[in-house]
């Protein structure tokens, strides 16, 4: 991977000399498990990716979205497969993070948000994401034993698992300001952020003030995600602020 | 579902959304009137249909399809 | 088998008498009560035999569906005492319902209004035989004084130390599908006054999820003279099919449109003569409101007065409502008017009755008033089946059968129309009472 101030530590580049101060953490120096790292980014952004196709999915769903080669049954049955697969890509990035000696990240981590040692805060979102992730799965699978009502309570919560999801990955993410890693995430972002519009401008004919607020957030959300991303990750030193591990700092300082 | 067993569908209109996926999934027995809701055909499902009304009572995005016991008389 | 009374007297009414459920003149306080039907009976052998009481009457539900009261008494007790073991009160409730929302129907206000006393004996009577600690009186708000007066009529029972369950009085909105059974259990559950998808049936889970007993007012008061004459006494009037006296609602051309008890089976033109004979020339009446069906004159003179007289008729019985229509009026544009009011009534929760019934309104409404169109004939014709028997209550149903009925009888109408186009008389004022304007639900 490579691009402009990228993190990840190339081959033999690892010497301790000159490690500035952490301020708050404590500095980290152990061997890099390169593949382990490699593979959690990989599965992250795959889990990304197939958690977009399947919240799409459901929001075709939910606009009825039919056409003659394309009929209903293949939106909602290709949105439960790319929500399960979104799910297994995402146990298993968890899983290679965990194992993964490189960053202080465990079991428990994962789950309750906010308190590991690492970037607690970017970390948390993704233990949020995925523990809805996992509410949504168990709840849609019992479905037919929990009824509409609490399903569809539960189901909810989608709109707010997606994008804590972005932002994790945003917000943690070594790659951010690698090109081609960004377009995909702002793909996705468009294509949610479009079929939300078009799920507002659709659905609820009887609550329109409820349907401008929701206009009104989403567009909200983009701004001020927008304005976050230009002025945070896409910022050259966003990982000195995160607390990156000495490790790929150095290869910066380096230079 | 033991093969003696008769099932027959039955629709919560009150639930029924009109999502149109199990007249999608059960041709045989759902067709759509004008409005976009079922029409489910009387009588008991068929053994070589169960696991296709089944599929569909699934697949129901309001759980209004249901797939009960035949009652007797 | 008669109750075991005080006074030791029997057969306080003579039995072929009528009226029975109100006396002539005033409204009857609990004095006047008691004075005319007697002390309210106790049964010592247990409330089954009140239920097998009302069961060899024959009694039937007068609400409309016309259901074998005890048997929807023994249901609701079975369940009752099923579910309702351990608890400290009665496992069930009982809604007396007085919410008559038929708007040509005024015989529950009636009967409230001058036999309140009456209703509640058969409150506490079917209360105590399935197992009920709470009771709830419906009405709607048409009357703003009948809550009061109910109240007050329950507050005098419990000065006179007469027992019974924990009675209240509840206004439940206006229209016309508030008054159905699950509406009802709907709306005392602190829902919405609508209809809910059965099973499970009021019987078996209702308010508070306990069993559920939802009885018309005039049930109830055929209950309490059934415990006080027996089964025998509530059947000397009537039919062997159709046992007891019920009380009707006449309205349309009569000479005195109002409220009349009858004994059921009581030949149709009989029952227009009692009420005064034609205002003018006849040519069909509509029985059983406005989810029942139309019957022609000269035919309809001869049909008995009665549930399965009038549903062999191609008509039904419902909330016993006849409306008599003048030769001079056009069939056609007055049913074309119902349906224009039972689509505005459409609770909206089934996607048939939501967009079938305004849709057969329209295809009936351009039939009287701007015919010429055969297209919509066909087009209203298939539409009924696709509407039939696919709600959750009986609205849709009943607007099909009514329009069924129409285009049966007034079929030389509906020819003429669409021939000539629309009759002259198809602009007269509307005979069949119609309130608001339509879609004022919701």
């Amino acid at each position: 991977m490579s691009g402009a101030g990228a993190a990840g530590p190339g081959p033999g580049s690892l010497g301790a000399a000159a490690l500035p101060q952490l301020s708050g953490h404590a500095a980290i120096v152990v061997t890099s498990s390169t593949p382990l790292w490699y593979i959690t980014r990989a599965t992250g952004l795959v889990a990304l990716v197939l958690l977009t196709i399947g919240m799409a999915l459901g929001l075709l769903t939910a606009v009825r979205f039919e056409d003659r080669r394309w009929p209903r049954f293949i939106t909602i049955g290709l949105h439960r497969n790319m929500s399960l697969l979104a799910l297994a890509f995402t146990a298993v990035h968890v899983l290679t993070t965990i194992t993964d000696s490189f960053v202080p990240i465990d079991l428990q981590d994962a789950f309750i948000p906010f308190i590991s040692p690492y970037r607690p805060f970017w970390l948390g979102l993704g233990a949020i994401a995925s523990d809805l992730l996992i509410a949504l799965t168990v709840t849609s699978l019992l479905r037919a034993r929990l009824g509409h009502r609490s399903w569809r309570l539960v189901h909810w919560t989608a709109y707010l698992c997606w994008p804590v999801a972005v932002l994790h990955g945003l917000g943690t993410g070594t790659d951010t300001r690698t090109g081609w890693v960004l377009l995909v995430t702002l793909l996705c972002v468009a294509a949610i952020a479009c079929l939300t519009g078009w799920r507002l401008a659709d659905g609820w004919p009887a609550h329109p003030r409820v349907r401008l607020a929701g206009a009104i957030a989403l567009v909200a959300v983009l701004v001020a995600g927008g304005a976050w991303l230009v002025s945070g990750p896409l910022q050259p030193g966003w990982s000195q602020h995160s607390g990156l591990p000495a490790l790929t700092r150095v290869t910066r300082a380096a230079s | 579902m033991s093969p003696a067993v008769r099932r027959v569908l039955r629709l919560n209109p009150i639930a029924c959304d009109a999502h149109g996926v199990c007249a999608d999934l059960l041709p045989e027995m759902v067709t759509l009137d004008p409005w976009g809701y079922p029409v489910i055909a009387p009588g008991p499902v068929p053994a070589e249909l169960a696991e296709h009304a089944r599929r569909a009572v699934a697949s129901c995005p309001t759980l209004a399809l249901r797939l009960d016991r035949q009652a007797r008389g | 088998m008669t109750a075991v009374r005080s006074s030791g007297t029997p057969d306080q009414l003579p039995p072929g008498q009528l009226p029975r459920l109100v006396a002539p003149g005033a409204p009857l306080g609990l004095q006047a009560h008691r004075g005319r039907y007697g002390p309210l009976p106790s049964w010592p052998a247990g409330p089954a035999q009140l239920i097998a009481s009302v069961e060899r009457a024959g009694l039937t539900g007068r609400g409309g569906a016309a259901f074998p009261t005890a048997r929807k008494m023994r249901a609701v007790a079975g369940t009752a005492a099923r579910t309702g073991r351990g608890r400290r009160r009665g496992g069930a409730v009982l809604i007396a319902n007085g919410a008559e929302s038929e708007p040509a129907s005024g015989k529950d206000a009636m009967l409230l209004r001058q036999s309140p006393h009456l209703v509640l004996d058969g409150i506490a009577l079917a209360a105590g035989a399935v197992g009920a600690a709470d009771a709830y009186v419906c009405v709607d708000g048409t009357d703003p004084g009948l809550a009061g007066r109910l109240l007050a009529a329950v507050a005098e029972r419990e000065q006179a130390g007469l027992p019974g369950p924990a009675i209240r009085v509840v206004v439940v909105p206006a229209g016309y599908v508030t008054s159905e059974e699950s509406a009802l259990v709907n709306f005392l559950n602190g829902g919405p006054a609508l209809p809910l998808y059965v099973p499970p049936r009021p019987f078996e889970r209702g308010v508070g999820g306990q069993a559920t007993l939802v009885s018309n007012v005039e049930t109830l008061a055929h209950i309490a003279l059934i415990a006080r004459y027996g089964p025998g006494w509530f059947a000397a009037v009537g039919t062997p099919a159709a046992p007891g006296s019920a009380l009707v609602t006449v309205g349309g051309a009569v000479g005195r449109p109002g409220v009349y008890e009858i004994g059921l089976g009581l030949p149709a033109s009989d029952l227009i003569e009692l009420a005064g004979g034609p205002s003018a020339p006849l040519q069909a009446i509509l029985a059983g409101g406005y989810l029942g069906g139309w019957v022609p004159l000269p035919a309809a003179a001869a049909v008995p007065v009665s549930p399965p007289g009038l549903r062999s008729a191609g008509a039904s019985f419902g909330a016993g409502v006849l409306i008599a229509l003048p030769a001079a009026c056009c069939g056609l544009a007055e049913t074309a008017r119902v349906l224009r009011y039972l689509a505005g009534q459409s609770a909206r929760q089934c996607g048939p009755c939501t967009f079938g019934l305004p849709a057969i309104a329209d295809a009936l409404a351009h039939l009287a008033w701007r015919g010429r169109d055969g297209g919509a004939a066909d087009w209203l014709r298939s539409l009924l089946p696709l509407v039939d028997k696919r709600g959750a209550c009986h609205l849709p149903d009943g607007a099909v059968a009514l329009v069924g009925s129409a285009l049966r009888v007034f079929a030389a109408d509906l020819e003429r129309h669409l021939r000539q186009g629309p009759c002259p008389d198809a602009s007269r004022p509307a005979v069949l009472p119609v309130p608001g304007p339509p879609g004022a639900r919701r």
